[in-house]
């Protein structure tokens, strides 16, 4: 799987249209974008802009309002939904924002789980794949311990090593390091880094650290809540000194009176 | 604190003065409010001065407190003006917004509704609820044959962890509980049933009363306390933790995956338990029988033995083994129905308890009318 065999296709995901939302009222409307093999993209975007809405819609954990999602060419949104989220759900990996290791397993069995289930491994091996993925992410010494008894960056770094745990092809981080110091944000992005390089991975990454998005970003997508949908589509540099829109140069310049115009200049009447 | 006398009338042209002193903050803004309200339900007021030279402090509370009455003086036409604001105050009046208008506040309170609309919504929420359970019985049901026929997919150490946590830790209290309702049945009809020498017959209620009825209702009712609450409490969690969500995009399949195990340990205890029960039941009659009534317990067992069909356990068995199931049912639907807080899962499992007890009640009565018409 994934490594170190060409892809078969160029594009990894297309999404077209896709209004995603809760009960009738959209949060995203209309967004189209496109994600090439081997490419790191992340999405971007204010707090409360729908940016876990999008990645459960591409997922498919939500069903979008309208328009269509294709992991793979495989048409996650249309009739035969189930069947094709069966197909890509061993191709892909996901890892959510806070984590969701299962609480009743160690952290050894949470990696453990997927390969148990979808491969036929003799037990030893997926002992020492195991291993192996949990080495990677700095956790072969916690293997025995239990969610719980983690600090939230290693439960997010053990999150990963379960995402990886079938060697996907795409990767889905949602804020992978939220909520962690800046040299441990910057391990991860160096780990994330790596697994795109060294493994071919493509990877869609949730984030709102600027240093993260200069260090591991192909591309980046901007969203924006009162547009509800993509404001903004490039390169990193190229958004950040490049860019027309104030709220573009506002997100990349950390100045959010530039969204705000109206906010600054009059003093009180009186 | 803020009399009349702290508006004053500035000529004859309807325009007020009010000049508060001292502070204004959240100790003092409900006695100034009060004053507010009379001065703008005065319809001879056209204009409003608010002279802050005598103001000290001034907080969220005050600032707010300006802001609402710019606002409703804007709403009622009536010329407002903020006078002398004290320097030190402008960088927090900037900060409030004091010199922006006021966003249209969305509305925070939901659209009240009355007593009809509210007996048509629960209508529908129940009716929704029933189609859920219906739905969730459908699909656990079309899960369960692939799950036996295939040893990897029926999870054993599952289903025996959960028939540990459920049926053999379950056995205390079920004795318990059994051999008390045997002891009291047992020394409630021997009173009446001493007067006319019919001792002996102390064991035929006992135990028909206990194998028919009372061991596969009281041993699901325990089963609901513990284990359609212990369900709901668990799969509620691991959906507040995404952890469902994780396990949905891996590929496991949820019902295969969660909720065949807990069906299986639950469909394979409860019997064991009810049986458990009915000699728990039987053993506290006998206690009495021995103590009370100059029974022996050989005598109390051998009448127990005649009088017993294996009709009447089975039925009994039959019973069990369908309130178990719904028990864990209902158990796992109400987790799977839990949203993403805290409160949320307490509600569930408060639910998993009520919904599962109310089901065994109901599913009792059937049984009742079916064994009457099938006559078993
Ligand atoms: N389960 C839900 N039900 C209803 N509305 C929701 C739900 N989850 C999120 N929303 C709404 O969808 C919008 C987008 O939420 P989302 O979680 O996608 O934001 P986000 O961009 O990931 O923010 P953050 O950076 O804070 O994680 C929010 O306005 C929120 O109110
Ligand atoms: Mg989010």
């Amino acid at each position: 799987m994934g490594a170190l065999k060409p892809p078969a296709e160029d594009v990894m995901i297309h999404a077209e249209g896709l209004t995603v939302g809760y009960g009738e009222r959209p949060v995203l409307k209309d967004v189209t974008f496109t994600v090439h093999a081997g490419e790191i993209v992340t999405v971007l975007g204010g707090s409360g802009c729908g940016k876990s809405t999008l990645l459960k819609a591409l997922i498919g954990l939500i069903r979008p309002l309208r328009g269509s999602v294709r992991i793979r060419g495989a048409c996650i949104t249309g009739s035969d939904r189930e069947a094709a989220l069966e197909s890509i759900r061993r191709h892909i990996g996901v890892l959510f924002q806070y984590g969701a290791l299962l609480g009743s397993l160690s952290i050894a069995d949470n990696v453990a789980l997927p390969l148990e289930e979808f491969t036929d491994l003799p037990r030893s091996l997926i002992a020492d794949l195991v291993h192996f993925k949990l080495d990677t992410v700095g956790l072969a010494d916690y293997a025995h311990f239990m969610p719980a008894e983690l600090s939230g960056g290693m439960r997010k770094r053990a999150a990963l090593a379960r995402a990886m745990a079938l060697d996907p092809e795409i990767l889905f981080c949602d804020e992978p390091s939220a909520g962690l110091d800046p040299i441990t944000a910057a391990e991860l992005d160096e780990l994330l880094l790596e697994c795109n390089r060294a493994l071919g991975i493509t990877m869609v990454v949730i984030t709102h650290e600027l240093a993260s998005i200069e260090a591991i970003a192909t591309r980046c997508i901007m969203l924006d809540k009162s547009a509800q949908g993509i404001i903004a589509v490039g390169r990193p540099e190229d958004l950040k000194n490049h860019s027309a829109d104030p709220r573009v140069r506002a997100f990349f310049h950390r100045q959010p009176s530039l969204m705000r115009p109206e906010a600054a200049s009059v003093a009180p009447e009186g | 604190m803020m009399g009349p006398q702290s508006t004053t009338e500035a000529g004859g042209t309807g325009r007020r003065v009010w000049a508060p002193s001292g502070p204004l903050t959240l100790k003092t803004v409900s006695d100034h409010w009060k004053t507010f309200q009379n001065l703008l339900s005065d319809p001879a007021v056209k204009a409003l001065v608010v002279d802050l030279s005598g103001v000290e402090a001034v907080d969220s509370a005050g600032l707010v407190l300006l802001k609402g009455l710019r606002d409703r003086c804007a709403a009622a036409s009536i010329a407002y003006e903020l006078a002398h604001v004290p320097e030190p105050f402008r960088p927090f009046f900037v900060f409030g917004g004091l010199d922006r208008p006021t966003h249209e506040k969305p509305s925070t309170t939901r659209v009240g509704e009355n007593a009809l609309e509210r007996l048509g919504r629960l209508t529908m929420e129940t009716l929704q609820d029933i189609g859920e359970l219906i739905e969730f019985v459908g699909s656990v049901t079309v899960a369960f044959l692939p799950c036996c026929l295939h040893p990897k997919r029926f999870r054993l150490k599952e289903v025996l962890y959960y028939v540990q946590r459920s049926g053999s830790e379950a056995m205390p209290i079920v004795f318990l509980v059994s051999f008390l309702m045997g002891l009291i049945m047992a020394f409630q009809a021997a009173v009446q049933l001493r007067q006319f020498g019919a001792n002996i017959f102390v064991a035929d209620l006992v135990s028909l009363a206990l194998t028919r009825e009372l061991g596969p209702l009281m041993t699901a009712i325990i089963l609901a306390g513990r284990s359609a609450a212990a369900f709901a409490a668990e799969i509620g969690t691991m959906k507040v933790n995404e952890e469902v969500d994780a396990l949905t995009v891996m590929g496991f399949n949820v019902t295969e995956f969660l909720i065949m195990p807990k069906v299986n340990a639950l469909a394979f205890s409860g019997p064991l338990l009810t049986l458990f029960a009915n000699a728990s039941g039987i053993f506290g009659g006998m206690v009495v029988g021995a103590l009370g009534l100059d029974l022996t317990p050989a005598s109390f067992l051998t009448e127990v033995v005649a009088i017993l069909s294996l009709t009447d356990v089975v039925s009994g068995l039959a019973k069990s083994l369908a309130f178990s199931i719904l028990v864990a049912m209902v158990g796992c639907l109400r987790g799977l129905q839990t949203e993403k807080s805290a409160d949320s899962v307490g509600r569930m499992t408060t639910s998993a308890v009520v919904s599962s007890i109310f089901l065994i009640i109901l599913a009792d009565a059937v049984f009742t009318v079916l064994f009457h018409v099938f006559d078993i």
